[in-house]
């Protein structure tokens, strides 16, 4: 009994050092977000900071487009936050969308032959910037180069393989019984698909997007090549702070990074219930 | 009214006939168990007559209509799935409720006709559960009130008790057969055990290898089978088959195997074709349920090699000089232990005789 308790302390213990070890830079950039600059590098470093201050968050939510003064950026980032969330959803429900419905008829009816969620894998398989050239090419001729449109149809291509991969595993699940029993009983197919597979897959269908939008919302080398000032996305505002003088620039760098890694964190818990269900039943292959 | 006619009806999977050339007439209102081992085509059937698989030739006629091409939902059936088939994310209510609620039925209709339903299968109480709480017979039957709700012509199970224990399997049987007497439709049961066949069906369709091998009443299969298949298949403990050489008339067989001489005036083989009215002997099997075998004080010498106890009767296996034991049925009180010797005869009216190569059955020869 004694001996058991020991246990889960150490266990308990080696599983707090470790999420020190990783949570430690997020909490780093947290506080560094609320700190005025005086307080950015300092020594001893400060964990928490003396005068709490906003300042980095108004810096960089102020409307307005990001200036040039005396050789310093500012950065104004409610227009690259509008637009990340506009491309990252709309790419990911899209492309959650598109490869459900293909997953689906793939596992049902064997759409494509037996390869095709293989061959769809290999588009992941070259690294990004093989296919960032050919598009910027394509995107020239047809105008899409600086465009929603451009950069959402990249990223729904992007990501489908996933969504498929993640979904089939899903579908697999729902007994095709199911299906069978509503048609019999009078449903058509698209009532069985309302009435039967999709309230099964909806977990899985959640943790999908989620996936995908991560994915796409912190997209950095796509948005690089197929962007320029129409378009702007966080992950390339963030990469702004990369020369001499922004690069020290750690208190509106850190509340960016802060603001960035917010919606994913919102998104995560309105949707925990599903996370837990979809991790555990979906995924475990027969 | 809804019977249910197949006409030459085949299903190719691939390089697989998985049924071939099944023509069928079932009468309205008749319970017909289609029987056999698994992949013998039965489900594929089935699944033809629902209109969940579709031919690759012949025709499917429910009622006076060719529905051969038709959707499931249009062909007014009810079909209970081997997995039940409920819907895991629906409670109880919702289940039973889910055929009515596609036929657009108002909200207090479905409600009325739920209730009454899931009361004659006394799962009333369980209305507001989910499907993953029910217990196996509970399932079973709200799987029942599910597809009675909405009063179809005819009713497909796929194996529906499968998955139930022993004793609640023969409770379930029962109540099947209840439930087709009162609501006199046209019941297709697909089961591959043939205790089920026997004690449920008005009509037993044996299946093997994609097509049909005898249809017939429970009685007419098991006393007077069409092959040796179909005799192997049905009874517990299975018929005996003794293979040898056959000769003499279907009145007066004479049957020659290792350890067994069977019929009287039995002649030296050689002299058969003395007898201008002998026919010269061919290979056979004889085939005697174990019923019919007699422990007696006379007739042919065995052994004892091993005593089943039963309960109810005690299965006898009897060394008898053949390469296998012969079973027979006896009393449950029998004075027999293991290396007794004593004497068995058979019942001479139950003799079977099929063709040993095509496994046919001889009725004359």
């Amino acid at each position: 009994m004694r001996r058991r308790w020991a246990l889960t302390l150490a266990r308990h213990a080696a599983l707090l050092a470790w999420a020190a070890v990783t949570l430690l830079p997020i909490y780093w950039m947290l506080i560094t977000s609320f700190k005025h600059s005086g307080e950015w590098v300092t020594w001893p470093p400060r964990w928490f900071p003396h005068e709490p201050t906003l300042i980095n968050y108004v810096k960089v939510l102020t409307p307005g487009t990001s200036t040039f003064e005396l050789g310093r950026q500012t950065l104004k980032i409610l227009k690259p936050l509008w637009d990340s969330l506009a491309v990252a959803s709309a790419s990911s429900l899209l492309a959650v969308a598109l490869g459900s419905a293909l997953a689906y008829s793939w596992v049902r009816f064997g759409t494509g032959g037996p390869r095709y969620p293989y061959n769809l894998l290999s588009i992941r398989m070259v690294p990004p910037i093989v296919i960032a050239v050919p598009f910027v090419v394509y995107y020239v001729t047809l105008r899409l180069l600086d465009t929603y449109t451009g950069l959402v149809l990249v990223y729904v291509a992007t990501s489908l393989p996933y969504v498929i991969w993640m979904m089939l595993a899903f579908i697999e699940e729902v007994p095709v019984e199911l299906e069978r029993a509503a048609r019999v009983m009078g449903a058509s197919r698209f009532r069985v698909l309302r009435s039967v597979v999709l309230p099964l897959v909806t977990s899985g269908l959640v943790v999908t997007f989620l996936f995908v939008f991560i994915l796409n919302w912190s997209e950095l080398l796509l948005a690089l090549a197929l962007t320029n000032t129409e378009v702007t996305t966080l992950p390339i505002t963030l990469n702004k702070f990369q020369s001499a003088n922004e690069g020290r620039d750690y208190g509106p760098q850190a509340a960016i990074g802060t603001i960035a890694t917010l919606p994913v964190v919102v998104l995560g818990f309105l949707i925990q219930k599903h996370l837990v269900k979809g991790f555990s039943f979906g995924m475990i292959r027969k | 009214m809804a019977g249910i006619r197949l006409d030459r009806l085949t299903k190719v999977f691939g390089s697989t006939r998985a049924v071939g050339q099944v023509s069928l007439a079932i009468p309205d209102g008749e319970f017909v168990v289609f029987v056999g081992p698994s992949g013998c085509g039965k489900t594929t059937t089935l699944n033809m007559i629902a209109g969940l698989e579709t031919p690759t030739s012949g025709d499917i006629y429910i009622g006076d209509a060719r529905v051969t091409d038709w959707e499931p939902r249009d062909r007014n059936l009810g079909m209970v799935f081997q997995s039940l088939a409920l819907f895991p994310h629906m409670t109880v209510f919702e289940n039973i409720g889910f055929p009515l609620r596609i036929r657009r039925l108002p909200a207090e209709a479905v409600a009325a006709r739920v209730q009454a339903v899931a009361a004659t299968v006394r799962v009333g109480h369980l209305l507001g559960q989910r499907p993953a709480t029910l217990s196996g017979g509970e399932a079973q039957r709200v799987a029942l009130a599910r597809t009675i709700v909405v009063e179809p012509a005819v009713f497909l199970m796929d194996e529906p008790l499968s998955s139930l224990d022993a004793k609640l399997r023969v409770d379930m049987r029962t109540e099947i057969k209840r439930l087709h007497a009162t609501l006199k439709a046209t019941f297709v049961y697909v089961t591959h055990d043939q205790a089920e066949a026997m004690t449920m069906a008005d009509r037993i369709v044996v299946m093997h290898g994609g097509g049909i091998q005898q249809e017939g009443p429970p009685l007419t299969i098991y006393g007077n089978p069409a092959n040796r298949f179909v005799a192997g298949f049905f009874g517990v403990p299975s018929m005996n088959f003794i293979d040898g050489e056959l000769s003499g008339h279907a009145e007066t067989p004479v049957f020659r195997a290792p350890g067994l001489t069977l019929g009287r005036d039995a002649p030296p083989q050689g002299d058969a074709s003395r007898d201008p009215g002998t026919p010269p002997a061919r290979r056979a099997t004889l085939g005697i349920r174990p019923e019919h075998v007699r422990l007696s004080s006379a007739g042919w010498p065995a052994i004892v090699s091993l005593l089943e106890p039963m309960g109810d009767e005690t299965l006898v296996f009897l060394d008898y000089g053949g390469p296998a034991s012969l079973v027979a049925k006896s009393d449950a009180e029998i004075p027999l232990t293991v290396g007794d010797r004593c004497h068995f005869t058979f019942n001479q009216e139950r003799l079977l005789f099929f063709d040993e190569r095509t496994g046919e059955r001889l009725r004359r020869w």
